[in-house]
């Protein structure tokens, strides 16, 4: 099994530093909800810098990165099928009986 | 039990690579539930957040952004020496196999240091959760579920920290009686997955909790 050389993990760091700073700076500019959405989505990227170099997952064997896969789409069904249920809650009248 | 030939492969393998892969996997299914862990208060944040967004802005503002700045470098460098150590250890390069994972240690120390100054701060301010806050202003029982928040996932998250350290002081003391070699590696590869997972999550606490705040 291969992995990530010396070059690859300071290529990953450097990645992520500049990351964290450009998602630090664009918090200060206005951007609505936005903002938000490109903050979750520059930790996502970072996110994937780490486990796919830093925790090898680009370089692990297909059962782990089906593992892996499936971690995350467990968490984004729990995430999104509750948020869905609370941002929902009044857009309909409630009837009692 | 410390020689590394009788681990470098265990009688119920049938390959090296087994051997690895299984540790490997068993790690990524139990950082898997970690996810669920972690995931729940995610998602239990952005509901109060969504249905609280001025509080949560206003408690964000709070977040002083210079230290969060810095820690987040830290911590993401001790994941570079952790990574570096791991090589090491492929390598078969004892020495500065331990090296790195001391200096790891050392790094993942201040970042512990610097959190709980910031919590010393929030705690002068009366921004500690419970009787300790004091607060006014129409928001102020909104703005205290956002410490709530803080408190209780970057304090679980410190608490990772805490274990990582002493994960990484069992690697270094198994070092020293030389159990570790280029043949079997594995229990510094496996720490190191969760050294890395610790990252993961602060990256997301980072985001959530210090940037908010800084929308004009």
């Amino acid at each position: 099994m291969s992995g990530p050389t010396w070059k690859t993990y300071l290529f990953a760091y450097f990645g992520l530093l500049a990351l964290l700073l450009v998602n630090t700076l664009i918090a200060f500019l206005n951007l609505g909800g936005f903002g938000t959405v490109i903050e979750i989505g520059l930790a996502t990227i970072m996110a994937c810098l780490v486990a796919g170099i830093l925790m090898h997952g680009f370089y692990q064997m297909r059962l782990v990165q089906i593992i892996i896969a499936g971690g995350v789409i467990w968490f984004l069904i729990m995430m999104s099928l509750t948020l869905n249920d609370y941002f929902t809650r009044g857009w309909l009248p409630f009837h009692e009986g | 039990m410390s020689d590394p030939v009788t681990l470098e492969l265990r009688e119920h393998f049938a390959t090296v690579e087994q051997q690895r892969g299984t540790a490997d996997t068993g790690m990524w299914l139990f950082l898997m539930t970690e996810l669920m862990m972690f995931g729940g208060l995610f998602v239990a944040y952005t509901v109060y957040r969504f249905n609280h967004p001025q509080a949560f802005a206003e408690g964000s503002a709070s977040m002083d952004i210079m230290l969060g700045s810095i820690n987040s470098a830290i911590l993401l460098t001790s994941s570079l020496t952790m990574g570096f150590a791991e090589l090491s250890a492929k390598l078969g390069r004892q020495r500065l196999l331990g090296i790195l994972l001391l200096v790891t240690i050392l790094i993942g120390l201040a970042f512990l240091g610097i959190k709980f100054t910031e919590y010393y701060e929030h705690y002068q301010q009366h921004e500690a959760p419970g009787v300790w806050f004091n607060r006014t202003g129409p928001h102020a029982p909104a703005v205290q579920m956002f410490f709530v928040f803080y408190f209780i996932m970057t304090g679980l998250h410190a608490v990772h920290m805490i274990i990582g350290i002493f994960l990484i002081l069992g690697l270094i003391s198994r070092n020293m009686i030389g159990s570790f070699s280029s043949a079997y590696n594995t229990p510094v590869s496996v720490v190191g997955l969760y050294w890395h997972f610790v990252d993961i999550v602060w990256i997301f606490l980072y985001a959530i909790f210090y940037l908010p705040g800084l929308h004009k």
